[in-house]
């Protein structure tokens, strides 16, 4: 039966990966970019052959490059100074109003100087779609590159947060341009060296709306006479947190907008003096907000952002400025690249805006078109590999004008040329008299150009974000397929069990009734589900796990009150207790003589001991999303003394180094092995203690070679030592005990001692994976979480002892689940959340020398899973001190058997009670694909499942391998 | 004594709920309406100093030893059985992440004590120090598909299915608390209460129907 089960396994294993594959590769598409910056030849009309072949330019001074960019342009620079104001979480609807009616009165009121230069048509205004999610830092990238990112550019984008792909800000700076900016911070991130004088405000503190924008505003009197800069960018950031605190409608609102209005007045008052009217303002928000303020989804009030340009390029005689004047966000990018006569950056998917260019002459304006057009045909030919214009161009002629073409490419053929040849004609017709049917012909060109852009720009873009339907249904069918493979495995092996169990007769005859904790497990399991639902629980998952498990162990508190109280009475079920007790050889406890009311005693005291750290380690971390400002333990230490972190640190250390000679001492193995394991872990705990004192306050000074080189003995000095105690284990352990067993004269005394061999060995092996895990735990995590892990720690052995104090109480698959459900709860209690913003990234860095990004993220899994990776090495120690029963009562040697009873359980339930979390929730997201919060919670929390797996994957290999390598040798020996 | 348990008649046992409600009832117009959201110590205050006395005289009365313990003596017990049985579900509520601050004192004091009256004090008033009885109480929870869905003891359903009514509706109640909906009812322990309380009345409810399909099953049995 063990291999029938473990091929089940493996082909659920397998189908699983399969389908999870297919249904990241569908939900986050990865779009190919370009790579480096447009330089002079996205002047010239892209060619036929592979893209990659740019002949490298060589870099030309700033002054240089911008008089050839002028050059090979043909269109003089509209403007020379730009002003790009930037209003955080302005909805367009409160300036140019929704439907083409103007905005509320009130609006219009707070808004006064703006709504007048709107009214007299010195203004324009677009409603810009912004693309989900509808959050501040890729918002910005797409103003600035035109381009719109994937999910997982933002999620794989840890380890630097500078933007590197072609931009508009690199392209200005590039050309000589002095850049300032003045607010969010973000900025900073992006644009690390970019700014020659640079103010950050930090958005941290949501309450405060007034500060954020005075710091901001209060350089303006010295910037705005100040005339070396030539690109300013401002930031405000107040009018999100008055959305955030109060909403659209908030009483703060009016006020914040009149203040707004108020920096408007003064940035064109000064630009105006300017007599040339060479500076652009343009007013543009992120994103918009919900009726209630936040923002991240992709509902119409949240992508309604605004772009307002406020020049002498867009007056003009009439207008109706509450026109719905629908832009996408991303069309900034090339219209003020065109304005300020710089290439368009490489991966801009946007559209120039026409009114823009009143200025410019007919034949300057089809220039501008054109050049879109051929960046846009770049970025093209990169996702349609084999799309070539020329032979486009010729084919278009042979087949003739096809209205409905069926094939993408065709159908971009069919735009394009129809636009080049229309172009082409109106540059004929130019030197012709005919002023009437020169402004046709330019017409026409525009309209057929834009016909190109437009299409163009939708498909580009929908290749971004479109999710292949049928491909998504399809991964998860798979992984419910899988899901049900596991579960038949797990049933088929209860069904089993319950027969050998009616064959053997077992004493336990009550365990055939449901007990309320299994009842529970399911139906706790059943709500998890569904609370996945939900994005708060999403975002507070904390809550949902932390009760899950207190509320398991509470049961286990009381059926261990109950199986006292039973224990005092019934002097039967004393007598079958005392007569496993002595059946059972090894386990922490019993290896003392314990009277009855002792294991009693120690029974409650490990729940209990279960259950307050657990709540200890509840309140360490608030956690979650929306009440993370609460006060917690980690918060009120972090603004205590560091040395009491720093002694917090030292006690936990000791306390694991003192634990682990204690659990050696009790195998009572004098092998030399062992004492060697030993003292390396003594030393690797000292190296750690070494490094906690090393590392000072002031962690500003990341790269000390000191602590590296320390991080990196520790991981050598503990690879040797586990590598070594896991071959070694199960060669040093007698197969024949020299104990006699007086007690067990029914059973025959070789299988028992037998099963202590490799018990024993499996326990070694166990206790030092944990106990080496913990100190790299301790090593690597935050200082502030050594007393969680210790927490976690204990909660795992005082589980282990729990379980084998007695092992009729609770049913083998409870106990693996419990541990599971602590590993989970622990997972949160180390201050994870479901938002990719707790990656503690700071630790991945911990003895690496030099930058490896597969390195780091390793280390940064190990920091993440760290506490379900413990549970699952505890899972081996509980597998060694667990239940003998069956196998002792087994009438051939078999250590195959042994090994199968061994492991079964405790790889299959995680494995399926993983798969159940996985194929629900990602049910859940194919669900819920078009849901506000799908980009903040779900998919974030998608990455986690997913990292949860494969945490799983690895924790089962582990106990299974190391159960299957000690079974093999064992069985070589007996040989 | 199965003889003794089976004298709790259908109607003692109705009787005895409706006394039990009616203090729930009297603690409640004396708050008023949605005085457990503007005021949860208040409330929760009425709602233990109406509910002790009802709940301490009714289940003494329904003392399971009658002849070696006075009604007096039961009534000890459950005073004495309030504050215990508040310890234990203080502590369970707490391990269950409720908030330890010194603000929530107060509140937390109260709601354990209204839950022990839910809870804890009628089984001391009935089982006073007998181990069988918690045993088998206890065990009854333990196998809780059993005891629903066989037949059992009749008066084991009038202290036991309240009981579990009320602590599953305490454990559903707190549910709604992590949401994000900003509502003053999600403040600990205002919709456990909420939920003690109704899980309680239904669970009043269902003993009853379930020592009516008892009692029915008996007769069937012994005609």
């Amino acid at each position: 039966m063990g291999a029938a089960v473990a091929w089940w396994t493996v082909a659920a294993v397998l189908l699983q990966v399969a389908g999870l594959s297919l249904f990241l590769y569908g939900f986050f598409p990865v779009k190919p970019t370009l790579h480096g910056f447009s330089g002079a030849e996205s002047y010239r009309m892209p060619s036929c052959g592979p893209v990659n072949a740019v002949e490298q330019e060589p870099a030309l001074p700033p002054n240089q490059l911008r008089s050839l960019y002028r050059e090979v342009s043909g269109i003089p620079p509209v403007y020379d100074r730009l002003v790009l104001m930037v209003i955080d979480g302005l909805p367009a609807e409160f300036v140019l109003g929704r439907g083409g009616n103007p905005p509320s009165k009130e609006m219009m009121e707070s808004m006064p100087y703006t709504q007048s230069l709107l009214a007299g048509c010195k203004a324009t205004g677009y409603h810009s779609k912004a693309a989900p999610p509808t959050v501040t830092m890729p918002r910005l990238k797409a103003m600035v590159s035109g381009a719109i990112g994937g999910f997982l550019d933002v999620a794989f984008n840890f380890n630097t947060q500078a933007f590197l792909e072609d931009n508009l800000l690199d392209q200005l700076h590039m050309i000589g341009h002095k850049l300032v900016m003045l607010g969010d911070e973000t900025w900073i991130k992006l644009f690390p060296t970019l700014f020659a004088r640079q103010d950050g405000v930090s958005s941290f503190y949501v309450r405060d709306t007034t500060e954020v924008d005075f710091n901001v505003s209060r350089h303006l009197d010295f910037e705005l006479v100040a005339k070396d800069w030539s690109v300013l960018v401002l930031h405000y950031l107040g009018l999100d947190h008055v959305g955030h605190i109060g909403g659209r409608r908030s009483v703060l609102m009016t006020q914040k907008m009149k203040e707004m209005d108020d920096v408007i007045r003064r940035v064109h008052d000064v630009s105006l003096q300017d007599n040339l009217e060479r500076t652009l303002l343009v007013v543009v928000s992120d994103h918009g907000m919900t009726e209630g303020g936040n923002h991240g989804g992709s509902s119409y009030e949240e992508t309604d952002s605004l772009a307002l340009f406020i020049g002498h390029s867009v007056q003009r005689p009439h207008c109706s400025p509450y026109d719905q004047n629908e832009a996408l966000q991303v069309d900034l990018a090339p219209t003020l690249a065109l304005l300020f006569g710089v290439p368009i950056p490489k991966n801009n998917i946007g559209v120039l805006l026409p009114e823009l260019f009143n200025s410019l002459t007919d034949d300057q304006k089809l220039r501008t078109l054109e050049l879109n057009s051929w960046q846009i045909l770049r970025l093209l030919q990169a996702q349609i590999p084999a799309f070539c214009l020329e032979e486009c161009i010729n084919s278009e002629d042979s087949l003739g004008i096809d209205i409905h073409p069926e094939y993408i490419e065709k159908k971009i053929c069919h735009f394009l040329s129809k636009a080049f040849a229309s172009h082409q004609s109106s540059r004929l017709q130019q030197s012709s008299d005919f002023k009437s049917a020169e402004a046709l012909y330019v017409g026409t060109a525009v309209d057929n150009y834009y016909g190109f852009l437009r299409y163009a720009s939708e498909w580009l873009s929908h290749r971004a974000t479109d999710k292949p339907f049928y491909l998504l249904i399809s991964a998860t069918l798979l992984m419910t397929l899988s899901c049900l493979f596991l579960m038949g495995t797990v049933s088929s092996l209860f069904k089993g069990q319950s027969l050998s169990q009616a064959y053997h007769q077992s004493e336990s005859h009550l365990d055939q009734r449901w007990h309320l904790d299994e009842v529970f497990i399911l139906i706790g399991i059943f709500l998890y589900v569904i609370s996945l639902c939900s994005s708060s629980f999403v975002e507070e998952e904390q809550y949902t796990w932390n009760f899950l498990t207190s509320t398991l162990y509470l049961i286990f508190l009381i059926k261990t009150v109950q199986s006292m109280l039973k224990g005092s009475n019934s002097t039967l079920v004393r007598r079958v207790e005392g007569k496993s007790f002595d059946a059972n050889n090894f386990s922490y406890a019993t290896n003392y003589e314990l009277t009855p009311g002792k294991r009693d005693g120690y029974r409650l005291c490990t729940v209990l001991i279960v259950l307050i750290a657990g709540r200890v380690i509840r309140a360490w971390h608030q956690g979650g999303i929306n009440w993370v400002h609460f006060p917690d333990i980690s918060k009120s230490l972090a603004q205590a003394d560091f040395s009491i972190v720093k002694s917090l640190q030292t006690i936990s250390v000791l306390a694991v180094m003192t634990l682990y000679s204690v659990s050696l001492k009790l195998l009572r193995a004098k092998s030399k092995v062992v004492i060697g394991v030993w003292w390396s872990h003594i030393s690797c705990g000292l190296l750690v203690l070494l490094h906690i004192w090393e590392n000072q306050i002031n962690t500003s000074l990341p790269i000390n070679h000191n602590t590296t080189s320390i991080a990196k003995l520790f991981y050598a000095i503990a690879s040797v030592s586990i590598s070594s105690t896991v071959l070694a284990s199960p060669w040093i352990f007698p197969i024949y005990s020299m104990e006699a067993k007086p007690a067990s004269s029914d059973s025959n005394p070789v299988k028992d001692i037998d099963s202590r061999g490799i018990r024993n060995s499996v326990f070694l092996t166990g206790i030092t994976y944990i106990m080496f895990w913990c100190l790299l735990q301790l090593l690597l995590q935050q200082p502030i979480n050594a007393i969680p892990l210790l927490l976690i720690f204990l909660q795992t052995f005082s589980s282990i002892a729990h379980f084998s104090l007695d092992k009729t109480l609770h049913k083998q698959w409870v106990q693996v689940i419990a541990m599971q459900f602590l590993g989970m709860a622990g997972h949160f209690g180390l201050g994870n959340t479901n938002s990719l913003a707790s990656i503690d990234v700071a630790g991945a860095f911990i003895g690496v020398s030099s930058y490896s990004t597969v390195l780091s993220g390793i280390l940064m899994f190990i920091i993440t899973y760290g506490s379900p990776l413990m549970l699952y090495l505890g899972m081996l120690v509980y597998i060694s001190v667990k239940d003998s029963d069956d196998i002792s009562t087994q009438r051939q040697l078999k250590l195959s058997y042994i090994v199968d009873k061994m492991v079964t359980l405790p790889c299959l339930l995680p494995l399926l009670i993983n798969s159940v979390a996985l194929t629900s929730y990602t049910t859940v997201l194919l669900l819920m694909r078009n849901h506000l919060f799908v980009w903040s919670v779900f998919s974030p929390k998608y990455l986690y499942v997913c990292a949860a797996t494969v945490c799983t994957y690895v924790g089962v290999s582990i106990i299974a391998m190391t159960a299957v390598y000690t079974g093999a040798v064992f069985s070589f020996r007996t040989r | 004594m199965p003889a003794q348990v089976t004298q709790i008649s259908a109607v003692t046992a109705a009787a005895a709920h409706v006394l039990c409600l009616a203090g729930l009832a009297a603690a409640h117009a004396l708050a008023g309406r949605g005085a457990l959201v503007s005021n949860p110590a208040l409330a929760l205050r009425l709602l233990v100093v109406c509910e002790a006395p009802v709940v301490i005289a009714v289940f003494s009365y329904l003392r399971r030893d009658r002849k070696s313990c006075s009604f007096i003596k039961a009534a000890a017990r459950g005073l004495i059985g309030l504050p215990v049985g508040a310890l234990l579900n203080a502590f369970g509520a707490i391990v269950l992440g409720a908030p330890v601050g010194i603000k929530y004192w107060t509140v937390t004091i109260y709601w354990s004590l209204l839950m022990s009256l839910f809870t804890f004090v009628p089984a001391a008033c009935v089982f006073g120090a007998s181990k069988i009885d918690w045993q088998n109480v206890l065990s009854h929870s333990m196998y809780v598909l059993d005891f629903y869905f066989t037949p059992t003891d009749a008066d084991n359903y009038i202290i036991s299915v309240p009981c579990h009514g009320a602590v599953l509706g305490a454990w559903l109640g707190a549910w709604p608390m992590p949401l994000d909906w900003e509502r003053p009812w999600q403040e600990w322990p205002i919709c456990v209460t909420y939920g003690a309380v109704a899980g309680y009345l239904v669970g009043m409810a269902v003993s009853l129907v379930l020592i009516a399909v008892h009692k029915r099953r008996v007769r069937a049995k012994s005609d």
